[in-house]
Order: structure tokens, then C-alpha cells, then sequence
């Protein structure tokens, strides 16, 4: 079978919002050649396509929202088949900055990033920038990811730069920054002190292997 | 002439010298008058002051209801985060689930207090600007309202996977969207702007769209005894509006900055009342020069448009924007003379 073929049909599946027919075909391939291929040789180079029209307002929320859906569909089925993706990359710390309290985009990143194998450490919303970089150090996380929805909110993730600053962690941790208002407003990542940023939240793996250093965002070897 | 004349001169496509214009400065008035907002969103007198001074600074010939759709979800129990500089946030929504959503209560427009000090608000904008200013009353979107009751992620989940849960959703959401608007109304709101993400293909499935949305919010707008501005909602509205023309009660369309004024024109015709697009989320970051250039290619674009009112498009102008801009902004617009 054409695997590209298989990839087209999927990517159609979820850009018209059919989950139940994306997973059959998921399971059809797993079926016959295991969850990790389903994963690695089907839907992540599909989810990498979703990201690309997602970042270019392609495709609408639902769609990027249908997408993590399936991803987590699958993750489970691998948990329960026994083939649980390892979660060998990371850890990352993931949370909204204090006083945001939009979770949806969090939440999708931490479906993305599970499925690309990262292992993923979510403090939930409001959360100071101390407690970011506690949780960080205590879990020997390189990576900080921070979403947040609006400028205002946005502006608090100056404070996790100082705290990394402050404890001299900044060029040992690198601070991922995310959300609606870096998409309108892309200067910004500069300004409150990130160290990259995506315009998806499919695309936050290939962003946390730029951070680590990794060249493939998708190897999981 | 009026602000309100010029207005209604804009709704009936008349010509004029140059258009009316609105600055989304809901929030601003707080700001010129120093007012905590934690009082600004909660005691309408002190609402009105900074619209007051508003009015004062920059004269827009449209005011506004609070801003502040987030009063609407506390009303349903959500609990709300008040900031020094921006309008209240949701800091936890009132329930996590369809099935929640079906078994809540509705707000009694009548005495909740967060719809009370809306309706309040619109009453002493009308009290002091009465045949005036156009008066706007804000008014979240029936098809947006369960993603500020229940978060966006669970609402997008009911449409998603359980549509049956959803018409009924939207059925609790249409009762109280044509409670709140008709009050606004009868408070003396001249017309109601519905700020509306969820019938926006950048949202949602346009198959959603066309079959569950659409056919639901024509109902609520149906009702609604007055005129509606139909707002972008932060998305590109162009690639869709043509969606959004057969919406009954609405006569007028604000397009997001991203937008083109003239493709708008274009797909509206001559005689819909077409608003925008200045960015006004950032004008506090953007040299003056640029906003006032901005300004000046809308003009031109919009030069000789009788159906054109000049408005800046998106959530409220930051608190931090210098009023001078704004006064700058006011003048550069009342100085136009077209030649109709």
C-alpha cells in the first residue's frame, strides 16, 4: 500500500473532522504493523502537515483541536496495546503564566509533545515564574515552555526570564514561549525574553528540538 | 450635526464630509479617570465617568457598553480574575461539562448583579448621551457564550462529539442571548455589537458552520428587537462574510485590521454599513507615525464610502496608549473632507 496514499487520507480525515474514520485507519495500520509505526511513519508526519496549515490559518481551531483528539486516541490505544511510546525526550515544564488562564493550547501541546515521545511536566494555569523554574531544577528539566493568550499576560513571562536569570540558569534552560499574541505580535518573543516560539501547537515538538539541540523532532530512537 | 445623525447618516448610505469614527475605549475611560478596575467593572457610575472622559478627549461619535464579556460568564458562576490594566479574566470557568451546561440555571437579567451592572451601564450612557452619541451595547455572541461558561475546549468538544448536547446548549444560549440584548435595548442602547468567534471558519468546521451555527444564531438574531453590528471576533472575517449577509437585525459588519476594506465593499455591496480597521489592540506599541499613516490609507481606501464608519477593530485600545494618539487619531478623521 502507498503510504503517502494512507497519509492523504488521513490528513482529509481530520481536515473535515471524520475522528472516527482517522482512527480505524490508525488502528488498521497498527494492526498490522504496531502502534509505534502507526505513530511514527503515519500519524506524526500527518500532524507535521496539520502544524504547517494550522501556522498558515489554514485550517481552523477544530481541525488543530480534531487533530489532538486522534493523537490521544492513539496514545491510549498504544498504553493499552502495551506499546506505550516512550517517553525518552525532555522532560519539559509546560504551564500558562500567571494570570492566563486559556488552557486549550497547553493542553494541545501536551498531547503533541507526548506523542512525539517528549515526557511533559503541565503546571496548569496561573502559574509564577518561580514555580516554573523550581519545577524545572527539581526535575532537571531543559526546556520551560510558557503559553500565554493575551499581551498582557504575555508580559508576566518576562519575570521567568529574570528568575532564570537571577538563579543563573538562563543558557542551561531555554524558555519556549507560546500563544494567540506571539502569532499576531511575533517581536515579542524577543521582548519578553523567549528563546523561540511556533505558531501551533502540532509544531511545539519540532520547537523543543530546536531548543534541545536534537536535529530530527522526530526521531524517537 | 450629532455624533447619532452621523451615524444614521452612515446607515443610510447619505453622504458627508467625513465619516463617523469609534475607538474601542471601553476600557480607556478607566484609565483617564484613574479608576481602580475592580470599581470600573463594577459600579456603572463609575463606568460612565470614564466614558465621560472618553468622550472628552477624542469625541468618538459611537460609545460603548462595558467591554467586558467576562461579566456575561460570571453571571453563569464563573469566576472572574480582575487585572490592573485589562478587563476582567476567567480565572475558572462556572462548569467543565455539556451535561452541566443543560442542568444550569440562567441568569435573571433582571437581578443578576453582573447583567444588572450592564444594563445599569447602558442606562446612564443613555441618560447623559440620549440623541447624541450613538450608544452600543455589547453583547456576547450565542453561539460564543458556552465557551466562556464552560471553556472553549469543552465547547469545542460538544460541537465536535456530541452534537445532539449542542443544539440544546445553543438553545439555553439563545434564551438568554435575547434576554440581554432586548434589555440592553429597552435600556436605551441604540444598537448591539456581538463580537463572534464561533460562526468563523478560523474556528470551527464551515459543515459545523452552515448546518449547526448559523441556522441557530439566525434564530437569536431574529429576535433581537433592534439593530446588530456584527463583529469580527478577532478572525478575518472577509474569506466568510459572505456567510453572514442573510443574518436577520444585522446592518452593519467590522472587519478585523487583516482584512481589505475594499474586498469587504466588494462582497457587501454598496449599501451595508461596512466598520474598521485600524488595529487598536496595538496602538500603545506603535509609533505614532505608523498608526497615523495607518489611518490615513484607510481614508483613502475608504474615500467617498457613505456606508463607512472609522472604527478601530479588535478588543479594547491598551491602557497604556498615549492620549495623545487618540487625540491625534479624532483630529486626522474630523479633518477629512471628502467631496460627495
Amino acid at each position: 500500500m502507498d503510504i503517502e496514499a494512507v497519509r492523504t487520507r488521513l490528513l482529509d480525515f481530520i481536515l473535515i473532522g471524520e475522528r472516527k474514520e482517522a482512527t480505524d485507519l490508525l488502528d488498521d495500520w497498527a494492526r498490522r504493523f504496531h502502534w509505534r509505526a502507526a505513530i511514527v511513519e503515519l500519524l506524526e508526519p500527518v500532524l507535521d502537515e496539520v502544524g504547517k496549515r494550522w501556522s498558515a490559518e489554514k485550517i481552523s481551531l477544530a481541525a488543530g483541536y480534531m487533530a489532538g483528539k486522534i493523537a490521544e486516541d492513539v496514545l491510549l490505544k498504544a498504553v493499552q496495546a502495551e506499546e506505550a511510546i516512550p517517553q525518552i525526550k525532555g522532560p519539559v515544564v509546560i504551564g500558562n503564566i500567571e494570570d492566563d488562564y486559556h488552557s486549550l493550547g497547553r493542553k494541545l501541546v501536551t498531547i503533541f509533545l507526548r506523542t512525539a515521545g517528549w515526557r511533559v511536566i503541565d503546571l496548569g494555569n496561573d502559574v509564577r515564574a518561580e514555580e516554573f523554574v523550581d519545577a524545572a531544577v527539581a526535575n532537571e528539566a531543559k526546556i520551560i515552555g510558557v503559553s500565554a493568550m493575551m499581551l498582557t499576560t504575555a508580559e508576566n513571562i518576562r519575570n521567568v526570564r529574570q528568575e532564570m536569570d537571577r538563579r543563573g540558569l538562563s543558557g542551561r534552560i531555554k524558555l519556549a514561549v507560546g500563544g494567540a499574541v506571539f502569532k499576531m505580535r511575533p517581536e515579542l518573543v524577543d521582548e519578553v525574553g523567549g528563546d523561540g516560539t511556533v505558531a501551533s501547537a502540532v509544531d511545539a515538538p519540532r520547537l523543543m528540538a530546536q531548543l534541545s539541540g536534537m536535529e530530527d523532532a522526530h526521531d524517537l530512537a | 450635526m450629532t455624533s447619532l445623525e452621523r451615524v444614521l447618516l452612515a446607515l443610510q448610505g447619505k453622504p458627508q464630509p467625513s465619516p463617523p469614527f469609534t475607538l474601542t475605549l471601553s476600557l480607556y475611560g478607566a484609565r483617564l479617570t484613574g479608576c481602580p478596575l475592580i470599581e470600573y467593572y463594577r459600579r456603572p457610575e463609575r463606568y460612565l465617568e470614564g466614558q465621560e472622559a472618553v468622550v472628552d478627549l477624542c469625541a468618538p461619535d459611537i460609545v460603548f457598553s462595558p467591554f467586558a464579556l467576562t461579566l456575561e460568564a460570571e453571571a453563569f458562576g464563573s469566576e472572574l480574575k480582575f487585572l490592573p490594566d485589562n478587563p476582567p479574566n476567567i480565572r475558572k470557568p462556572a462548569i467543565r461539562s455539556a451535561d452541566d451546561f443543560i442542568r444550569l440555571p440562567l441568569p435573571d437579567v433582571d437581578s443578576n448583579p453582573s447583567l444588572l451592572y450592564l444594563r445599569e451601564s447602558v442606562r446612564l450612557l443613555t441618560g447623559r448621551y440620549q440623541g447624541e452619541k450613538a450608544i452600543c451595547g455589547v453583547v456576547t455572541a450565542p453561539v460564543d457564550l458556552p465557551a466562556i461558561v464552560m471553556g472553549i475546549d469543552q465547547w469545542i468538544e460538544t460541537l465536535l462529539f456530541s452534537p445532539e448536547k449542542a443544539v440544546i446548549i445553543l438553545e439555553k444560549a439563545h434564551r438568554h442571548f435575547v434576554a440581554q440584548a432586548n434589555a440592553l435595548m429597552a435600556d436605551g442602547a441604540n444598537f448591539i455589537a456581538l463580537p463572534t468567534m464561533f460562526a468563523n471558519p478560523q474556528i470551527l468546521y464551515p459543515k459545523l458552520i452552515d448546518e449547526v451555527i448559523l441556522p441557530s444564531f439566525a434564530r437569536s438574531l431574529a429576535e433581537v428587537k433592534g439593530p446588530i453590528v456584527f463583529h469580527h471576533g478577532g478572525n478575518l472575517m472577509v474569506p466568510s462574510l459572505g456567510k453572514y449577509l442573510a443574518l436577520p437585525n444585522v446592518v452593519a459588519y467590522a472587519v478585523d485590521h487583516r482584512d481589505s476594506l475594499a474586498e469587504a465593499r466588494r462582497i457587501l455591496g454598496p449599501d451595508r454599513l461596512l466598520l474598521g480597521n485600524l488595529n487598536g489592540p496595538t496602538l500603545s506599541r506603535t509609533p505614532m507615525d505608523t498608526v497615523l499613516s495607518r489611518v490615513d490609507r484607510i481614508l483613502e481606501d475608504r474615500r467617498d464610502d457613505p456606508c463607512f464608519i472609522f472604527a478601530t477593530s479588535g478588543a479594547d485600545v491598551p491602557f497604556d496608549t498615549p492620549p495623545a494618539l487618540l487625540q491625534a487619531i479624532s483630529a486626522k478623521i474630523r479633518a477629512v473632507a471628502w467631496v460627495i
